[in-house]
């Protein structure tokens, strides 16, 4: 089957600096921002102090339920960082749901749970140095005692690499499940005669149902199930990174 | 598509990362910008309102409530008054109603006295008058039959003290 155990596809070239090569994932992130952007500016058309509209309630309901998970997570003064959570959920919602539209799941490439995890990490580091001072930020690696420098400094490394390669796991992994049961499926098709051929497109029969049971759990469930996780790992992690040392 | 460039299936592509991070941060606005902005700031202004109106009819029921207690005390005060009112009107009324009777029981005594006096009067002079008569009658008759005059002093005097003698029994 094409796809199975390959990364994403160029999209295209860019002509300069010697062809900076875009793959898909880049292309399917602009149309969910672009999606997104739309979406937005829909629910918000119109905002009332007494609500009229469903799109204005609906929209409330999202807004409220990001600043919600982040005030209990993170706390009142983190308010401020309920964007940024949407922006994960969001991100990583469409990112894993494109699958059901036949595209290559935006997540399941593995530079950008990396690229998340990255700025997690980047938070991480900030929020350390910014209540520990530099120095507190590098004493902290030799505490409780100096032997368990290397232990602190596998660990801190180990926070994002463990996010980025459990969203991209669990992302890709239910893609490639995917993709192997409809190429198993097919093969069954093809053995009982119930797959036929229509000016060369392939219809197997047996491909009909059976894949969308498994694509609600693969597709659905994991994939909200996933950008949920890094949302509240997120928060966690950086919330406690700037309550330490206080 | 056969033509595509495939990448493998776990790389580490700069390119991506970058371009991620800045997809990443312009969804990162266009949902800080559109939705979280907007819908917070409506959020908010409605939290507002329901505080400020929440006060505001607190205010007005503390207002009720004090005209409430204030009227009370007024209508209070204004029934006190009235039945002060009543009470003065009724002695002043008592006050009058006495001074009037006794006025009248007193302008009635001297009518009574009054007449008691004219009738006292009255009868004085009708007993003078029958006096003055009887005495005339006296002396006509005793000079009708004397048929000599003793002399008209005299006999008056006789005649008065007569009348007074028998007036007096």
């Amino acid at each position: 089957m094409d796809g199975i155990g390959q990364g994403a596809k160029v999209a295209f070239t860019l002509p300069i600096f010697g062809g900076i090569e875009i793959t898909e994932t880049i292309v399917i992130g602009w149309a969910i921002i672009v999606a997104v952007l739309l979406i937005c500016l829909f629910l918000t058309k119109g905002l009332a102090k007494i609500p009229t509209k469903k799109r204005q309630i609906v929209a409330e309901m999202f807004v409220g339920f990001v600043n919600n998970m982040v005030e209990s997570t993170m706390g009142k003064k983190w308010k401020h960082y309920a964007p940024y959570i949407a922006t994960l959920l969001v991100y990583a919602i469409f990112g894993a749901l494109v699958s059901l539209l036949g595209l290559r799941s935006m997540t399941a490439d593995f530079n950008v749970p990396l690229t998340w995890a990255l700025m997690t990490f980047i938070l991480i580091t900030y929020y350390k140095i910014r209540s520990g001072g530099v120095l507190g930020y590098f004493k902290g690696f030799t505490s409780p005692v100096f032997v368990m420098l290397p232990l602190n400094l596998l660990s801190e490394v180990a926070t994002p690499l463990s996010m980025a390669f459990r969203m991209f796991g669990n992302i890709s992994g239910g893609a490639v499940i995917t993709a192997l049961v409809y190429g198993a499926l097919a093969a069954v098709s093809r053995l009982a005669h119930l797959a036929f051929q229509f000016s060369g497109l392939e219809f197997n029969a047996l491909q009909l149902f059976i894949p969308a049971v498994l694509s609600i759990y693969f597709d659905l469930f994991s994939g909200c199930i996933q950008a949920y996780i890094f949302a509240t790992l997120t928060m966690v992690y950086v919330s406690s990174a700037a309550e330490q040392e206080q | 598509m056969v033509l595509a460039k495939v990448t493998e299936f776990l790389t580490i592509d700069p390119t991506t990362i970058i371009l991620t991070l800045c997809n990443t941060l312009i969804l990162f606005l266009v949902l800080k910008h559109f939705l979280f902005d907007k819908v917070n700031k409506v959020i908010d202004d409605r939290k507002n309102e329901i505080a400020e109106s929440y006060k505001n009819a607190d205010e007005a029921q503390r207002k009720a409530e004090n005209l409430a207690a204030e009227y009370d005390e007024k209508i209070g005060m204004a029934k006190e008054e009235g039945a002060e009112i009543v009470r003065a009107a009724t002695v002043k009324a008592q006050n009058r109603s006495d001074e009037i009777i006794a006025d009248a029981r007193a302008e009635a005594k001297s009518i009574v006295d009054n007449a008691n006096d004219e009738i006292e009067r009255e009868k004085k002079i009708a007993v003078n008058q029958i006096k003055d008569e009887i005495t005339e009658l006296a002396i006509s008759a005793a000079s009708a039959v004397a048929e000599k005059e003793i002399g008209k002093e005299d006999n008056e005097r006789l005649i008065e003290s007569f009348i007074n003698s028998v007036g007096e029994q």
